[in-house]
C-alpha cells in the first residue's frame, strides 16, 4: 500500500502559505515505469516516484519550500499533494510531474495550477478519486 | 525471446538465468511476477465465474465500449473486434490516428532498419525515447553504424529534439529546441514558414528556426519521431502539411512513438472503420466514455491514463497486472502477458510483423482465450 507522509506545519503557517501560479507539464520516467512493473501501482516505490513535482530553485524560494517538502498543487480539475524535487535545470513557472494517476488529478497537461506549501499528506493511489473537483 | 515492453519489440533478448540485452523497462516487464486474481464486485472468484459475470454485463449493456487494445497480441485484438461487432460495442484506442495517415499514404514512413542504415537527420519531437523506448537510440536512431552511416552519431547523424521540456533525450542531442507548454503548433507553423524561405512571424528565435530549417532541407534521409505529446497538440492536417512541406524541399519520413507495444496492429485492423474512436488527447473519448454503461478495459489502465472523473458505467478489466481501474472494476479477469506467458504475434511500430514466442511456463490464460470464451457465452 502507498505510504502516507506527514509533516509538521502549523495551521496558521499553513493558512499563510502563499499560492504560486505554475504550469504543470507531465513527463515519462523510466524508473517510475520500472517500479510499476516490478512492484505494482500500489507500491511505495511507485508512489515515491509518481507523486512528485520538479520545481525550479527560484520557484522553491517563492513558494517557501525546499527539496523533500510537500506541496499542494491545484487546478480547475482537482488538487493533489506531492513531494518537491529540485530541478537541475532552470524552468521558472513550470513544474514537471511524472505521467500517471497523481498528475491526472490536475487534468490533461499542460495545465495551469496553483502551488503552495502543504500540511496534508500524499494521497495513496486509491485515494485519488476524492481529489477531483467534481 | 521478443520483449513486449514497448513497440520496438526487441528480438535479441536472451533469458536464461538472467535477462540479457533488455533495457530497464524490458527487464522489469519480462521478470514481473505480479499476480492478480479473478474478481467480481471486488471479491475473489474462480475464472469461470469472472468470465460469466463479464458476459452478463456485456449482454445487458446498451452502450458498451472497449478501450485500450495497444498492449495485447494481434490475435486478442482480432477476437476483441469480433466480440465488439457481435454486441455492438464501440472501440476506443489512443494515439492511433497518425497510423491512419501512414496507412493512407498521407505521410511517408520507413522501417527501423532503414533508419539505422540511412538516416542522417533524426528529429525527436514531443517525445523522450530514452524514457519510453529506451533502446531506440542505440539500436536504430542515433548511435549505430548503418550501411550508409558508417560513422554513426559521431559524424554521420544529426539528432534534434523539439520539446516542451529538456528531456534526457534532449541532453544527448546536438540541437535542442525548448518550446513553451502548448507551443508545438506555433513552432511548427514558424518552421513551415522557414522551410518556405520566409522569415517566420514568431516569438521564437528566428535565426535558430531558419538554421533548423536549413539542416532539415539538407537531410538525405530525414526521420521525425513523433511523440504522443506532439500528436495530441497539433491538428492532424498540420502534421501532414509539415511532412508535405519537408518533402517538397527534402526527404522526410515519420514514425510515431506512442504508448503500447501493439498499437500499430490495432490501428491497421481498424483502419478506415467509422465505428471507432481515437482519444489521442483524451478529449475524443470523454463523451463516449461518460455515456457508456459498460467499459471493457483491455490491457489499458483507464483511471491511471485519463482523469478518472470521466469514467461512468460498469467496468470490466482484462489485464496481466493489477491496475488502478481494477480496484474499482465490477469484474477483473487476469490474463497472460503477450510474449511472456503466452505466444502470439504483434506488429512493430514500423509495421513489421513479429512472432512472439512464449518465454516462461505459465498457468495464466491468454486474453485471446478470454475474449474467445466471452464471444461464446455472450
Ligand atoms: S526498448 Fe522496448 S522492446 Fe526493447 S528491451 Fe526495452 S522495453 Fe523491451
Amino acid at each position: 500500500m502507498g505510504k502516507s507522509m506527514k509533516m509538521d506545519l502549523g495551521f496558521d503557517e499553513f493558512l499563510a502559505a502563499p499560492e504560486y501560479a505554475i504550469i504543470v507539464v507531465t513527463y515519462p520516467d523510466i524508473f517510475q515505469t520500472e517500479a510499476k512493473l516490478l512492484h505494482g501501482k500500489f507500491s511505495e516505490e511507485y508512489q515515491d516516484l509518481s507523486a512528485v513535482i520538479v520545481l525550479d530553485s527560484e520557484d522553491l524560494e517563492k513558494i517557501g519550500v525546499k527539496y523533500g517538502d510537500l506541496v499542494k498543487i491545484s487546478s480547475e480539475h482537482g488538487s493533489v499533494v506531492a513531494t518537491v524535487k529540485e530541478s537541475e535545470k532552470e524552468h521558472p513557472g513550470i513544474g514537471y510531474m511524472p505521467e500517471g494517476a497523481w498528475s491526472n488529478v490536475l487534468g490533461l497537461g499542460p495545465v495551469s495550477a496553483k502551488v503552495s506549501k502543504s500540511g496534508q499528506s500524499v494521497p495513496a493511489i486509491d485515494e485519488l478519486r476524492m481529489s477531483y473537483s467534481n | 525471446m521478443v520483449c513486449t515492453g514497448c513497440a520496438l519489440l526487441c528480438d535479441d533478448i536472451e533469458e536464461n538465468d538472467c535477462v540479457k540485452h533488455a533495457c530497464r523497462i524490458g527487464r522489469a516487464h519480462i521478470t514481473s511476477m505480479q499476480e492478480t486474481s479473478p474478481m467480481v464486485a471486488q471479491e475473489i472468484v474462480g475464472m469461470d465465474a469472472a468470465i460469466n459475470s463479464a458476459a452478463d454485463i456485456l449482454a445487458d449493456a446498451e452502450n458498451p465500449i472497449f478501450v485500450g487494445f495497444g498492449n495485447c497480441i494481434t490475435e486478442t485484438q482480432e477476437t476483441g473486434i469480433t466480440l465488439a461487432e457481435k454486441i455492438g460495442a464501440g472501440i476506443q484506442t489512443f494515439h492511433t490516428e497518425i497510423f491512419d495517415d501512414i496507412l493512407d499514404g498521407a505521410v511517408k514512413t520507413c522501417t527501423l532498419p532503414e533508419v539505422r542504415d540511412y538516416a542522417d537527420v533524426v528529429v525527436f519531437w514531443g517525445t523522450d525515447p530514452m524514457n519510453t523506448h529506451p533502446r531506440l537510440l542505440s539500436k536504430y536512431a542515433y548511435y549505430p553504424r548503418g550501411e550508409k552511416r558508417q560513422r554513426g552519431w559521431e559524424e554521420d547523424r544529426t539528432a534534434i529534439t523539439i520539446d516542451i521540456r529538456e528531456s534526457y533525450t534532449a541532453s544527448i542531442c546536438r540541437d535542442t529546441h525548448m518550446i513553451p507548454p502548448h507551443g508545438h503548433a506555433d513552432f511548427m507553423s514558424a518552421l513551415m514558414d522557414a522551410l518556405r524561405n520566409k522569415v517566420p512571424k514568431t516569438a521564437y528565435d528566428k535565426k535558430r528556426i531558419l538554421k533548423l530549417a536549413g539542416v532539415l532541407k539538407k537531410a538525405e534521409f530525414g526521420v521525425i519521431f513523433a511523440g504522443a505529446d506532439l500528436i495530441r497538440s497539433v491538428p492532424r492536417d498540420m502534421l501532414i502539411r509539415l511532412m508535405e512541406q519537408l518533402n517538397s524541399v527534402s526527404d522526410f519520413r515519420i514514425l510515431p512513438l506512442v504508448p503500447g507495444y501493439n498499437l500499430r496492429s490495432i490501428a491497421t485492423q481498424l483502419h478506415g472503420r467509422l465505428d471507432r474512436g481515437d482519444g489521442g488527447d483524451g478529449s475524443g473519448s470523454s463523451v463516449d466514455l461518460q455515456d457508456s454503461d459498460c467499459i471493457l478495459c483491455l490491457g489499458f489502465d483507464l483511471m491511471n491514463s485519463l482523469p478518472a472523473d470521466r469514467i461512468n458505467g460498469k467496468t470490466i478489466v482484462i489485464d496481466p497486472n493489477e491496475t488502478l481501474q481494477s480496484r474499482y472494476a465490477d469484474v477483473v479477469i487476469p490474463c497472460a502477458a503477450g510474449g511472456v506467458d503466452c505466444a502470439g504475434t504483434a506488429v512493430r511500430m514500423d509495421g513489421i510483423n513479429v512472432e512472439l514466442p512464449q518465454s516462461r511456463e505459465s498457468e495464466r490464460i491468454s486474453d485471446q482465450e478470454i475474449m474467445r470464451r466471452l464471444l461464446e457465452v455472450v
